[in-house]
C-alpha cells in the first residue's frame, strides 16, 4: 500500500491508492492530462484571441490573481481528501488579518517576523476549533464550517466595529508588491506551500494516512491510524492557509478590509474539484489543485482582457464545475 | 465592541421600562447593514444628534444584514412595538413599499436616507444626488485628461440603484466629450480585490492606452491604483476618480494619485433625523443638525416640507483632508 501511494508521483488525481491496479493507474494517467490538457487548450486559444495574452506580464497577472485562491484551496485539498469540507475559509481569512494588521497599521509596526505567525496562528487556532467540532464532536463537517463561517465573520466586524485598517506598514505591504529574484511574493508564497504540501502528501506518513481516512475510515483504523487526530488536523492547516492567503489579500489591497474574502470559499472548493479531487475523500492531489486554480485564474483573466461580461465569467466558471464533477463520477462509476 | 452593544441595548431596555419612557421619542434607525465603513459612520452620527445626546430621543439600531426581506421584518417589528419615527437607509429600492404602506397607516413617519425608495408613503428623502456624483467624478477625470483619451469605468454591482444613477451621471458627461474612448466599463461590485484584479487584466489588454480610470465608488478605485502602481506605472499620470471619501481615498487624494468627492454620513443621518422629528412633532420642532446650516443655501430647510433633500457634494481636497479624517474618527470615538 505504501509503495503504492509513493508511485502518484507529483501529477495530479489519481485513483484511490488503497485499491490501486494496473486499470486504475491508465484512468489516473488519463484524467491527469485530462486536466493538464483542458489546460493547456484553454491557454492555446487565448492566445490566438488575444496578443497579450501570453505576455509575461500578463503571465505574472494570473498567477498572482491565482494566488490567493490557489492557498486557499491547497489548504481545502487536504480537507476534502479527508472527505470533510471548509466553508469558514473566507471569514477566516478576514479575521486573520484584521488581527495581523493592527499590529503593522500606524506609527509603530511590528516586525513581520511577529506579525505573519500571529496572523497563522489565528488562522490555525479557528481551524483548531473546526477540526474538534468535526473531529471530536463528530458535527458534519458542512455544518460545523457553515458555523466559523459566520461566527468569524461576526468578530471581524466586532473587532473594529467595520471600519477598515489601513496605513500598513511598508515591510508588510511588501507580502503583496515585494519580489524574490523578480518573481512577485505572492507567487513564490503560493509556490512554496505548493511545494510543502505536495511532500507532505506524497513522501510523509502523515499524508498517506490523510488518504487512508478519507479513502475508508475503518481500515484506517484497523491500520493503526489515528483518524480523530488526522481529521481534525487538517482543519488547522486550512485555517492556517485561509490565514496566510488574507495576509497577502490584505497586503495586495493595502489595506485589512472586514468584508475581504466573501464567496472565496467557493473558488476554493471549485480550484479543489475541478482539479480532479473527490468530495467524498481519499483522491486527489496538491498538483490538480494548482491546475485547477489556475484554470479558474486563466478564465476570469482571459474574459477580463477579451472583454467578455463578468455575467458570462460565472457562466463559464459554473459550467466547468459541473463538468469536473461529471468527470468524477464517471470515474467513480468505472472503478 | 461586543461590551458597547450590549450596554446599549440595556440601556435601551431599562429606559423603555421606565416609567418616562411616554415623553421620549422613540425612533428606529434602519441602515442596510452594518458591514460598511459608510453604514457605522451613520449610526455613529445618529448617536451624536444633541435630540439623542440630551436624551429627549430614544434611538434603537436594526441592522438590516443587506437583506430586504429582514429589513422588512425589522420595520414590521417598529410598527407592533409603537415606535414613533423611522429613519432608513433601504436595502433594495423595490423591496420594501408594502412595509412603508403599512407605517403610513400606523402613523408612524419615515424619512429616507442616503438612499431612495419606491414608495409615495413616506415623508421625505435625504442624500446626495448619485447621477450628480458620476458627472463630478467623469468631468474631473475628463478635465484631468484634456478631454481626450482612452478611460476605464468600474461599475458598482450592475443594477443597484447607486450603480444606476452613478453609471447615467457618467455617461451623460462622457456624450460631451467625443474624444474620449471608453476601451471597458465593466463591474467590480464595488470591492477593492475585484478592482484590483480587474485593472491588471485591463492594463494588459490595453497597453499603454489607459488615461482615465472611473470608478463609481472609492474602493474600486483603490484597487486600480494598487494595480497601477504593481505594474510599475505611477498614479499621478492617469487621471483617478472615485466617489464616497472613505478614508484610504482621502489619504490618496492627499497623496495626489486620485479625485475623489465625500457622501456626507453625519448630514444624511442626522439631517434625515431632524425630518422625520419634524414630522412626528409639528413645526414647533427646529432642525438641529449642522447640515442645515453648512448648505442654508444649496439645501434650504424649507419648513421641513419637502420631498426630497440632496445634500451636495464635497470635494475632497489636499486643504480639507485632514480635518475631514478627524472629524469623522471625533464622530466614531465615544
Amino acid at each position: 500500500m505504501q509503495t503504492e501511494t509513493q508511485n502518484q508521483t507529483e501529477v495530479v488525481p489519481t485513483s484511490a491508492p488503497m485499491t490501486g491496479s494496473n486499470r486504475n493507474k491508465v484512468q489516473a494517467l488519463a484524467t491527469r492530462y485530462g486536466i493538464v490538457i483542458a489546460f493547456f487548450l484553454l491557454c492555446v486559444v487565448l492566445s490566438f484571441l488575444n496578443k497579450y495574452f501570453l505576455t509575461t506580464g500578463n503571465v505574472v497577472n494570473i498567477l498572482q490573481q491565482t494566488s490567493i485562491n490557489g492557498i486557499l484551496a491547497l489548504g481545502m485539498t487536504l480537507v476534502i481528501l479527508t472527505g470533510g469540507i471548509d466553508l469558514s475559509v473566507g471569514s477566516v481569512m478576514a479575521i486573520s488579518s484584521m488581527v495581523a494588521a493592527t499590529f503593522v497599521s500606524g506609527d509603530h509596526p511590528r516586525s513581520l517576523w511577529l506579525v505573519v505567525p500571529l496572523g497563522l496562528s489565528v488562522g490555525a487556532f479557528l481551524g483548531f476549533i473546526n477540526g474538534l467540532t468535526v473531529a471530536y464532536l463528530k458535527v458534519p463537517s458542512f455544518v460545523a464550517t457553515l458555523g466559523m463561517l459566520s461566527v468569524a465573520r461576526g468578530i471581524t466586524y466586532a473587532y473594529t466595529d467595520g471600519q477598515p485598517v489601513p496605513n500598513l506598514s511598508d515591510t508588510f505591504l511588501s507580502l503583496g508588491e515585494g519580489t524574490v529574484l523578480g518573481v512577485p511574493l505572492p507567487i513564490v508564497v503560493l509556490a512554496v506551500l505548493f511545494g510543502f504540501l505536495w511532500w507532505v502528501l506524497t513522501h510523509t506518513t502523515y499524508g498517506r494516512s490523510i488518504y487512508a481516512v478519507g479513502g475508508n475510515v475503518r481500515s484506517a483504523r484497523a491500520a493503526g491510524i489515528s483518524t480523530k487526530r488526522i481529521t481534525a488536523s487538517v482543519y488547522i492547516f486550512s485555517g492556517a492557509l485561509a490565514a496566510m492567503g488574507g495576509l497577502v489579500l490584505a497586503a495586495r489591497t493595502s489595506a485589512a478590509l472586514p468584508q475581504a474574502g466573501v464567496g472565496y470559499e467557493l473558488d476554493a472548493i471549485a480550484a479543489v474539484v475541478i482539479g480532479g479531487t473527490s468530495l467524498t475523500g481519499g483522491v486527489g492531489s496538491a498538483a490538480g489543485t494548482l491546475l485547477g486554480a489556475l484554470i479558474i485564474g486563466t478564465i476570469n483573466n482571459g474574459l477580463d482582457i477579451l472583454g467578455v461580461s463578468s455575467a458570462y465569467q460565472q457562466i463559464v466558471k459554473g459550467a466547468i464545475i459541473i463538468v469536473a464533477v461529471l468527470l468524477d463520477y464517471s470515474r467513480h462509476s468505472n472503478e | 465592541m461586543l461590551k458597547k452593544m450590549i450596554a446599549v441595548g440595556l440601556c435601551a431596555l431599562s429606559t423603555s421600562a421606565g416609567a418616562q419612557a411616554a415623553e421620549k421619542t422613540k425612533v428606529g434607525a434602519a441602515p442596510y447593514g452594518l458591514r460598511a465603513e459608510f453604514a457605522n459612520l451613520w449610526v455613529a452620527a445618529l448617536k451624536k444628534h444633541p435630540e439623542v445626546t440630551s436624551g429627549k430621543v430614544e434611538l434603537t439600531v436594526f441592522d438590516g444584514r443587506y437583506d430586504a426581506v429582514v429589513q422588512n421584518n425589522q420595520i414590521a417589528t417598529m410598527i407592533t412595538q409603537h415606535f414613533d419615527a423611522i429613519e432608513m437607509i433601504p436595502v433594495d429600492f423595490n423591496g420594501s413599499a408594502p412595509q412603508m404602506k403599512k407605517a403610513k397607516a400606523a402613523n408612524i413617519p419615515v424619512v429616507i436616507s442616503n438612499s431612495r425608495v419606491n414608495s409615495p408613503d413616506i415623508v421625505s428623502t435625504i442624500e446626495c444626488d448619485d447621477v450628480k456624483a458620476g458627472e463630478i467624478i467623469m468631468e474631473a477625470a475628463a478635465k484631468k485628461m484634456g478631454g481626450k483619451g482612452n478611460v476605464v469605468v468600474f461599475q458598482g454591482p450592475i443594477g443597484s440603484a447607486g450603480e444606476l444613477d452613478r453609471s447615467k451621471g457618467v455617461k451623460s458627461v462622457l456624450a460631451k466629450y467625443p474624444d474620449i474612448k471608453v476601451l471597458e466599463m465593466k463591474t467590480a461590485n464595488w470591492s477593492r480585490a475585484e478592482g484590483l484584479a480587474l485593472m491588471e487584466n485591463w492594463l494588459t489588454a490595453h497597453p499603454n492606452q489607459i488615461n482615465g480610470i472611473i470608478g463609481e465608488n472609492d474602493e474600486m478605485a483603490l484597487g486600480a491604483i494598487q494595480a497601477v502602481k504593481s505594474h510599475g506605472l505611477n498614479p499621478k499620470d492617469f487621471a483617478i476618480v472615485g466617489v464616497d471619501g472613505v478614508v484610504d481615498a482621502i489619504n490618496a487624494v492627499k497623496a495626489g494619485e486620485m479625485f475623489s468627492i465625500l457622501q456626507d454620513a453625519e448630514g444624511q443621518a442626522q439631517g434625515g433625523l431632524d425630518l422625520v422629528l419634524h414630522a412626528k412633532l409639528g413645526d414647533s420642532y427646529t432642525p438641529k443638525a449642522n447640515v442645515w446650516k453648512q448648505w442654508e443655501k444649496e439645501m434650504p430647510w424649507d419648513g421641513g416640507k419637502g420631498k426630497e433633500y440632496l445634500i451636495p457634494w464635497t470635494v475632497i481636497t489636499q486643504a480639507n483632508a485632514d480635518q475631514i479624517i478627524q472629524h469623522q474618527k471625533d464622530l466614531m470615538s465615544k
